[in-house]
């Protein structure tokens, strides 16, 4: 474990990559054994020796063979190639497309996450600040739009913005209410998110479940009256119906680098910074450490609550309850990433493959979804694992070895955190 | 296994790092039964050879005999095979475990054909050690409840558990206090009488005196001499660790006192436990003077300089700055006031462990419009400052970019005063600015904290170290029980009477102290 706290970032690369490789080695054993205990009438896959590469020369027949009716080989081929979909001749196909929309909004919660864990905060209540910033984006919009649609592009230019502004607001409340609790109350933030999650559930389904507040009347289902086009991101060079765009793509983009660029270069992101890895260090400093809590959290809820607009503007169309996990698959997206907002646009991007990967799978093959679940969470287990610990071996751990102080290995009184 | 007079013999030892020669060629010949110190300043390569004998290292030249015998050791697992063990600064016990099962954990004796740990047995054998060497531990206390002296001993136990002949100790004095160190000094002598033989780090020059038969020096990864303790002097050993001489006495009182820049009015302070830890302290530090405060480690010191920085809420009293009240100002407030705090806990509070020193250079300052403009860190700012800082104080390695806890103890030391004086402060709040440092940057410490003085700006100076607090103070208080005993001339109390008021004692001549008497400015 010492050893995976000091690894550089190559060793991390070459750490996560090999725990990619042995996930799929150990799922592929998976697939095959649950291939023994199903049964079909022709064998998808034949593991036979000699195999048949031989013996179509030697002829004859092998003299050990054993059919499985799931073939791993082409299951993991349609998972991950699945989710760039024919890529080369129609790069904007929906398989893709599914990838990308996927990952857009895994940007805002993984960063979300990242944000409130660099502040020594662990915010699990990103799904239900995703789900608020939806609602509100979803139902404000609704009564804001109609008007402004017959400005055609401009009213995007004022819509889109405000959609933004609104879940960023009902996410940063949200998200406000535990770092308060927290600050003031002393109250612990995993117990308060997560109950505040349920809360946020709850309130969507009351007000879009009936009529008097904001379900659409001229719908079965719960959901709210549908937003007019120009309330939607621009779909640009993809297809309307995928539901994806490059421009909340690259606003997600914008938004990492702006959440690296606070925390690395200014004063709040130090202090957000410094309380996250040293709290007492940060009193010293003359860090507010209320505050910093109260804000990180207010900022972790906004961009979670970014997410939420982004989904009823980008996906949906209009507000409906039932969200997808998102904000729990920030934290894994988060933790992947080490916490880093610049690491989390390649965790969001795996997950968004493995996202997308999986419905191709389950389309395209008779492998049961639930095994497919089973696939991509030791993928997600394996390569997130290694960084996990090495957050846990970092706050926790002691290793700091000697070798970590070339020139002075000479303690004084307590050299080294530890040693 | 021969026996011979010498234990351990390094032969020629040398052993590089990147870009430094930690040890080069260093030969050191330890005597059997006898304590050995091994001397030098921060970063001489005192822990780096030590830490080959035990095989944490591998030398990259020279050999390592123990008991006659050339040994190639490539783990600790092989020098405690050897008989050699090694007591880090940093206790490795299990906080929730007894002092018995410490110490024998790992090698407790079975029962059951190896299937359980048989306990009883495991108690009787701790006993019975901790009896032969007059340790007096209780094996059934949970090591969390022992003191740290306590903790020390179970890690000396648990080496001599393991069989271990030859004891290296890592600056063990560092984490202790007074009273402590003599019961160290104690059983070191006890284990000696009974044939094992000790190897002790220290920079002290006064323990290395007291403790040990003979001294090593090291300087620079050399070895610059062994002297047999009796033998030699504090300025001899002073001379072989800095190469030059030093002065001990620092000798210089304040010449132009003006305003009151802090004034401490009947200050109450309770600890972390609720429990009063200050009770009605008054005092004032006036500029262009030191103001020190001597006392044994844990007599409301600590608790005192909080609630003057800003770090705690006192529970009465008040706190002027300047010659305004900042008791219900935040820390921030007080720092951008110009308020320098050095704090006593350098791991903790003084640098962020995991920052560079870029990034530790502006702790304090983040929100500072040397170091920030409209909420944006002026990195390149930040840079300048910290190789300035580790230019002037020394800070080795002189790289800003390393990570503050590759540092070792001193130097860390050494950059959070660096960063506290230059913040152009009005009032330093210093305590214990120069423990785990070098005489020769102690002396560089203890000039520019003079200089600060000279300039006009008021010192609160906390120490536990009688001659730093003694020869820097203009005026002395010593605090005991969470009170100050009494406020006295620095040039006109002995070390025993001062040794009496820590102790909570009146020596003849000295009254309990009138409140006001802290304004009496001794021209």
């Amino acid at each position: 474990m010492g050893r995976l706290v000091r690894a550089s970032g190559f060793e991390r690369f070459l750490i996560s990559a090999s725990a990619l490789l042995l996930s799929v080695l150990i799922g592929a054993v998976i697939v095959l054994g649950a291939g023994r205990m199903t049964s079909c009438e022709t064998a998808a896959y034949t593991l036979a020796f000699p195999g048949a590469f031989v013996t179509q020369f030697v002829g004859g027949d092998a003299l050990f063979a054993m059919g499985f009716c799931y073939d791993p080989i082409a299951l993991y081929d349609l998972l991950f190639l699945g989710a760039l979909g024919d890529i080369l001749n129609d790069p904007t196909n929906g398989q893709f497309a599914t990838t990308i929309a996927e990952t857009t909004i895994l940007l805002f919660t993984g960063v979300a996450v990242a944000v409130a864990f660099r502040a020594g905060i662990f915010n699990i209540g990103a799904q239900g600040q995703l789900v608020m910033g939806a609602l509100v984006t979803g139902v404000v919009l609704v009564y804001v739009a109609p008007p402004l649609a017959g400005l055609g592009v401009f009213a995007a230019v004022i819509l889109l913005p405000l959609g933004l502004l609104l879940g960023a607001f009902a996410g940063g409340v949200y998200g406000a209410v535990p770092g308060a609790l927290k600050a003031y109350a002393d109250a612990n933030e995993v117990i308060t998110t997560i109950m505040l999650n349920f809360v946020a559930t709850s309130i969507a389904l009351f007000f879009v479940s009936r009529e008097q507040f904001f379900k659409d009347p001229e719908s079965f289902a719960n959901q709210t009256v549908s937003l007019p086009d120009v309330a939607m991101f621009p779909e640009l060079v993809f297809r309307a119906r995928d539901d994806v765009s490059l421009l909340a793509l690259a606003f997600g983009i914008a938004v990492l680098v702006g959440v690296w660029y606070l925390l690395r270069h200014t004063s709040f992101g130090y202090d957000l910074r410094t309380s996250g890895l040293q709290p007492d260090a940060a009193e010293y400093g003359g860090v507010d450490a209320d505050r910093t809590i109260v804000s990180s959290m207010t900022l972790s809820g906004a961009l979670a609550g970014i997410g939420g607009a982004v989904y009823v503007m980008m996906v949906l169309g209009n507000f409906q309850p039932g969200v997808p996990s998102y904000g729990f698959d920030g934290i894994t997206v988060s933790i992947l990433a080490g916490n880093n907002p610049l690491g989390v646009g390649f965790a969001a991007l795996l997950f968004g493959i493995l996202k997308s990967g999986s419905i191709v799978v389950q389309v395209g093959s008779d492998v049961p979804p639930a095994l497919v679940g089973v696939l991509r969470g030791l993928i997600i287990l394996f390569v997130a694992m290694p960084e996990f610990f090495r957050m846990a071996g970092r706050k926790f751990g002691s290793f700091h070895q000697p070798g970590e102080q070339p020139v002075a290995t000479d303690g004084g009184t307590g050299g080294g955190v530890d040693e | 296994m021969t026996q011979t007079d010498t234990a351990v013999r390094l032969d020629a030892i040398t052993k590089r790092f990147p870009g430094v020669v930690a040890n080069d060629d260093v030969d050191l010949a330890v005597e059997r039964g006898s304590v050995h110190a091994l001397l030098g300043e921060n970063g001489a390569g005192k822990t780096t050879l030590m830490n080959v004998l035990y095989g944490l290292y591998q030398p990259d030249g020279g050999r390592v005999v123990v008991d006659g015998q050339p040994r190639e050791f490539d783990s600790p697992r092989d020098a405690i095979d050897a008989g050699v063990g090694m007591i880090h600064q940093h206790f490795m016990l299990v906080d929730t475990m007894t002092v018995a099962e410490n110490i024998a954990l790992g090698n407790e004796p079975r029962k059951w054909g190896g299937l359980a740990v048989d306990s009883e047995a495991t108690r009787r054998e701790v006993v019975e050690l901790s009896d032969r060497y007059g340790f007096g531990v209780d094996p059934d206390q949970t090591v969390a409840d022992a003191s740290v002296g306590v903790q020390q001993r179970v890690e000396i136990l648990k080496a001599l558990y393991r069989g271990a002949d030859v004891l290296i100790l890592d600056e063990p004095t560092a984490v202790l206090t007074p009273q402590e160190v003599e019961d160290l000094f104690d059983v070191l002598e006890e284990l000696t009488d009974q044939g094992k033989t000790v190897i002790f780090i220290t920079h002290k020059l006064g323990e290395a005196m007291h403790a040990a038969d003979d001294v090593t020096v090291l300087r620079d990864g050399k070895n610059v001499a062994t002297v047999d303790a009796a033998d030699t002097t504090r300025e001899e050993l002073a001379e072989l660790m800095v190469g030059r001489e030093v002065v001990l006495e620092v000798e210089s009182r304040a010449t132009d006192v003006g305003d009151v820049v802090l004034d401490v009015d009947s200050l109450s302070v309770l600890d972390d436990r609720e429990v009063p830890a200050v009770t009605d302290v008054s005092f004032a530090v006036r500029e262009g003077e030191v103001f020190g405060i001597a006392g044994v480690d844990g007599n409301g010191q600590a608790e005192l300089v909080e609630a003057i920085t800003g770090l705690r809420d006192p529970e009465t009293g008040d706190v002027a700055f300047d010659g305004r009240s900042v008791t219900d100002d935040s820390r921030r407030e007080r720092i951008e006031d110009g308020m320098a705090y050095i704090p006593e806990d350098r791991q903790e509070r003084g640098l962020v462990m995991d920052f560079d020193l870029v990034e530790n250079a502006i702790l304090g300052s983040q929100h500072s419009p040397s170091f920030s403009s409209r909420g944006t860190i002026d990195w390149q700012q930040s840079r300048e400052h910290a190789d300035a800082v580790v230019d002037e104080y020394d800070v080795r390695p002189g790289n800003p970019d390393a990570r503050a806890v590759s540092l070792s103890g001193g130097n860390q030391q050494k950059f959070i005063v660096g960063r506290e004086f230059e913040r152009d402060p009005r009032l330093v709040v210093a305590t214990h600015p120069t423990r785990g440092v070098d005489i020769g940057s102690q002396e560089f410490i203890h000039d520019r904290l003079l200089e600060l003085r000279d300039e006009g700006r008021g010192v609160l100076l906390v120490s536990s170290k009688l001659d730093e607090v003694q020869g820097l103070s203009d005026r002395l208080a010593v605090m005991h029980d969470g009170d100050l005993m009494a406020v006295v001339d620095p040039d006109d109390i002995t070390e025993e009477e001062l040794g009496l008021l820590m102790a909570g004692e009146y020596p003849e001549g000295y009254e309990p102290r009138d409140e006001r008497d802290a304004m009496e400015v001794p021209q």
